[in-house]
């Protein structure tokens, strides 16, 4: 675990609140480790190999759609529609994903590219509008909604091929693929977040607005940017969801955005912008992931599950508010 | 510049009247031709189900077939907007209302106000408390106890069952819970090691299942889930785990999947609901009721048990 902490922040002027970020990480490291120790002690059935790979592979889905979402939210902005994107993706995945059909490069492509054109539809008119981005997204998360509808005619698109079926639903030399996935996708995006200009850009756009446009930083480019972004890495949890249920479905995703948004903010994205890291979002997606599991394997209803789940979201806030206030 | 404005504006003008002119003589066609046509209004609790989808087609089929004009809305789960739309419905002055409703006691206002407007209303798959003019449906305590009485043959009334439950609180959950339950009553062998929600989704049941596989393992003999998304993830939970072939998994509602799913072994069984008698019975009771004639006030659709032995008379070509 401790190898997955982020790189020492580079020498920028944002490093201060980078490095406030990480405390609340430490913080979030600490509660994840306690809560997997105590199950660990409760049932002796969490702490096994297989166990926690059921875990991460539950969890992947929900991680590539917060992974979408921190970006964005580091702009200081927000998507609500990317629920609706796993539905319109999976639905037309599905719909070129027939055995004996079409190879299975196909529906992969097709879903991607859909999700590629709502994501950049998205960021088009948010920055061409100047409309904020929830109400956007909001509206796009209903189009999306009708789309996959309208492309499923309402009914689940089942008969997927062996093929399709093994991108989400395998295993590679005994890994889940979806965990593979899951691997590149985070070193992919802490990479793009944390090593590139256009990530450096995303931070100052969230940080200060006015700033990054009087410092030159093309801020439309970075939000179309993020917004595609996270577009594709919702088609991607798309086709992966259908695969893995070897079922496109219409109403799939319903509320996915609302569990990406608190994966990344009890992983310290601050909703006001400009801070947020991948391995806090992983690690938030996988705290989730582990209090389900746990709740699961100690028979509670799930009534108390979702009792158990606000308080934390409430609680990761309350810690980004304390951390904002010392800092000042 | 102004003259060039003018013309633009008379010419919309004109092509908006030609345009209106057109409708109206095609509306007035209509109506010659068909003299009283019947009008019958149906609200649908969701377009996005497709068992739902499913009633709807057969309305709508039976409808265009009797040259009855049907209007379909969606109310989306929404109690509220179905009340609201039978509203309308009795402003449009229409025949007789289909209802399937979102919910027992919020969407009985709605029955209330159809019978005040003297509109007869018919209510299909789920029931109110309020009374309708008829119900055409199944019983869904029915069908938990078919699922039960599956596995407790299947188990010779000895071993350890999962329940996964729909959305917690909808009458198909509480019914199919209740009918499931009852059996178990009866078979003190029957252990029901653990029950949990999976909202009728394939992906949370899923999930649900592999949990349930890390914490009781080999000890689950059989799997019930209300309903057949549901089923179908916890099969394919069990599959990834290689424990099929070893856990009975029965669901209701026999969606085409799920007979692919009995065919392929992936179920041991399906109930099915049948919903396109559903649909022809609610639209022929709706007809009669809107022309005066006498009609049943209850038809209640028998489940029946699928599984691979009687699977082809389900199977559509």
């Amino acid at each position: 675990m401790k190898n997955g902490l982020p790189p020492s922040p580079s020498k920028t002027t944002l490093s201060y609140k980078t490095r406030f970020g990480r405390l609340g990480q430490y913080g979030l490291l600490i509660a994840f480790l306690g809560i997997c120790l105590t199950l660990s002690l409760i049932t002796p059935r969490f702490f096994t190999v297989q166990n926690l790979m059921i875990i991460v592979t539950q969890v992947s889905i929900n991680a590539l759609l917060a992974f979408g979402v921190t970006f964005i939210i580091i702009t200081g902005g927000i998507d609500l529609s990317i629920g609706s994107m796993v539905a319109v993706t999976g639905v037309a995945a599905a719909s070129f994903a027939h055995p004996d059909t079409y190879p299975v490069v196909v529906p992969v492509v097709i879903g991607l590219l859909a999700g590629l054109l709502f994501g950049a539809f998205n960021g088009f008119v948010i920055t061409r509008s100047h409309v904020p981005p929830f109400i956007v997204t909001l509206g796009t998360m209903t189009i999306g909604r009708g789309l996959a509808l309208i492309l499923s005619k309402g009914r689940p698109i089942s008969n997927l091929s062996d093929s399709f079926n093994f991108i989400g639903g395998g295993k590679i030399l005994g890994v889940p693929t979806l965990i593979v996935i899951l691997i590149v996708a985070f070193i992919g995006c802490s990479v793009l977040l944390k090593k590139t200009v256009i990530g450096r850009y995303m931070y100052a756009v969230g940080g200060n607005e006015q700033a990054a446009r009087a410092s030159g930083i093309p801020i439309g480019k970075v939000k179309l940017v993020v917004y595609t972004l996270g577009g594709l890495l919702a088609a991607l949890a798309g086709i992966l969801l259908t695969s893995r249920i070897t079922t496109g479905q219409p109403n799939a995703g319903q509320g996915f955005e609302l569990d990406a948004i608190a994966a990344a903010i009890i992983g310290g994205t601050s909703t006001s912008g400009g801070t947020g890291t991948m391995t806090g979002t992983l690690l938030g997606a996988l705290l989730i992931g582990v209090i389900s599991n746990g709740l699961d394997l100690l028979n509670v209803t799930s009534y108390y599950q979702e009792v158990v789940m606000g308080a934390i979201i409430i609680g990761a806030v309350v810690l980004d508010s304390m951390n904002q206030t010392n800092k000042n | 510049m102004k003259p060039i404005r003018t013309l633009l504006s008379s010419s919309a003008l004109l092509i908006a009247l030609l345009l209106t002119g057109c409708n109206q003589s095609t509306s007035d066609e209509k109506g010659g031709a068909g003299s009283k046509k019947l009008v019958i209004g149906a609200t649908m609790l969701s377009m996005q189900n497709e068992f739902i989808v499913n009633v709807h087609d057969e309305i709508e089929k039976k409808a265009t077939a009797d040259g009855v004009e049907l209007i379909t809305v969606d109310a989306e789960h929404s109690p509220l907007k179905q009340v609201e739309q039978v509203e309308s419905f009795i402003a449009q002055k229409v025949d007789a209302i289909i209802m399937n409703p979102c919910e027992v006691e919020a969407s009985s206002p709605a029955v209330a106000k159809a019978l005040a407007a003297n509109i007869p209303i018919i209510n299909v798959n789920s029931e109110t408390s309020a009374k309708p003019s008829a119900f055409v449906g199944s019983d869904d305590v029915e069908s938990g106890r078919m699922a039960m009485k599956f596995i407790a043959d299947k188990l010779n009334g000895k071993g350890n069952v999962v329940m996964i439950h729909g959305y917690m609180g909808q009458a198909a959950q509480i019914k199919r819970e209740q009918g499931a339950r009852e059996v178990l009553k009866q078979y003190p062998g029957l252990k029901l090691l653990a029950h949990q929600t999976g909202e009728w989704d394939r992906a949370k049941a899923m999930s649900l299942t592999e949990n349930w596989i890390q914490s009781y393992g080999s000890q689950i003999n059989a799997v019930f889930a209300h309903n057949d998304e549901m089923g179908l993830g916890a099969a394919k939970a069990l599959t990834d785990a290689g424990m099929k072939d070893k856990v009975i998994v029965v669901s209701i509602d026999g969606i085409p999947d799920a007979l692919q799913g009995v065919k392929k072994g992936a179920l041991d069984a399906t109930i099915f609901q049948n919903a396109e008698q559903q649909g022809s019975k609610a639209i022929e009771t709706a007809i009669k009721a809107a022309k005066g004639e006498a009609y049943e006030k209850q038809t209640l659709i028998p489940f029946q048990l699928v599984t691979k032995a009687n699977l082809s008379s389900f199977l559509k070509p």
